[in-house]
């Protein structure tokens, strides 16, 4: 799958990726396709093969 | 006096974004020594590899106000989607609308921002739309229930400060939501002559982020923005085309001709 344009090979939940990739979970939102999965979810999400996951935190802004 | 805005009391009217600082451990001195309350911060990706990085929210004071922006934002339901990403970082419902119409001057697209502001209201985040300074978009703002509007002083980081004064003060003169001059401020001089002409509040990012020291920058920006506000407060006196003498004219002394 894509995980912030970068292919990653990995089967699981978004949980089981955010703790592979070692975010802390309070920090980040993951997008699959576009859409926001709210952290409830992580758990029972099950990632497919041509998802286009996207890891997004805050950063300084105006 | 505070300012009552998005469901808050405010003491201090200098909102701070927190973009191009060169440390975010500043921002606790920003909180704890200047008593900044508003920070503005934004949503990007992170890198995947990066792991544990630092992140902002390591930084932001756990009673400082968080308002999240929408900058990236092409249209309304781009701007929707990171307000809803803000949210569920945050639990901060202050979402500052920021949808770049174009990329020269990073002017907003105020018909896409109306959009964003009528679904956000509804979703019940605290509204804080930037747009260019139109009175009757910030009317038709006001009418769907934003916060406050936040229009540009000049564009976003070009220092050229209250580029368009008539205008913003017939923002601040028809519409009786708050009105927070943002972009474009440079100096001190020009928070002041927001507050001058009656802006509720100043959003300064630039000018103090990439200042050689961002600390005392923004205790500069503190005083200007609370001596404009004092001085609109009291009542600024009307200007005059003449001199008026503010020593006596009568008894003067007088050499012998």
């Amino acid at each position: 799958m894509i995980v912030n344009d970068k292919r990653i090979d990995f089967k699981g939940t978004i949980k089981e990726l955010v703790e592979k990739l070692g975010f802390p979970k309070d920090k980040i939102a993951i997008l699959v396709n576009g859409e926001m999965v709210k952290k409830e979810n992580w758990e029972s999400f099950l990632l497919k093969e041509n998802d286009y996951v996207e890891i997004v935190s805050l950063v300084g802004g105006g | 006096m505070s300012l009552y805005i998005g469901g808050k009391e405010i003491k201090n009217r200098l909102f701070v974004g927190t973009g191009k600082l060169p440390d975010y451990s500043i921002i606790e001195r920003l909180y704890n020594e200047i008593q900044i309350e508003v920070f503005a911060v934004a949503v990007r990706r992170i890198n995947p590899e990066a792991g544990k990085g630092v992140s902002i929210l390591d930084f932001l004071p756990r009673n400082a106000t968080i308002m999240v922006n929408t900058s990236g934002a092409r249209n309304h339901k781009e701007a929707v989607k990171i307000a809803l990403i803000g949210r569920e970082l945050t639990d901060s419902d202050w979402v500052k609308i920021e949808i770049s119409g174009e990329l020269k001057y990073l002017l907003p697209d105020n018909e896409e921002t109306i959009k964003a502001s009528e679904i956000l209201v509804k979703e019940g985040f605290k509204v804080f739309p930037y747009i260019s300074p139109d009175l009757i978009v910030a009317k038709k703002l006001e009418d769907i229930g934003v916060s406050a509007v936040m229009p540009l002083g000049s564009p976003i980081g070009s220092n050229k400060g209250i580029d368009c004064e008539i205008l913003l003060k017939a923002i601040i003169n028809e519409i009786s939501i708050p009105v927070i001059i943002d972009a474009g401020i440079g100096k001190p001089s020009h928070a002041a002559k927001a507050m001058e002409i009656g802006a509720d509040a100043v959003l300064i990012n630039t000018a103090i982020a990439t200042s050689k020291d961002p600390f005392h920058m923004a205790k500069a920006f503190d005083l200007a923005v609370k001596a404009g506000r004092i001085a609109y407060e009291i009542g600024l006196p009307k200007e005059k085309e003449y001199a008026e003498a503010s020593s006596p004219l009568e008894n003067l002394i007088r050499s012998m001709e």
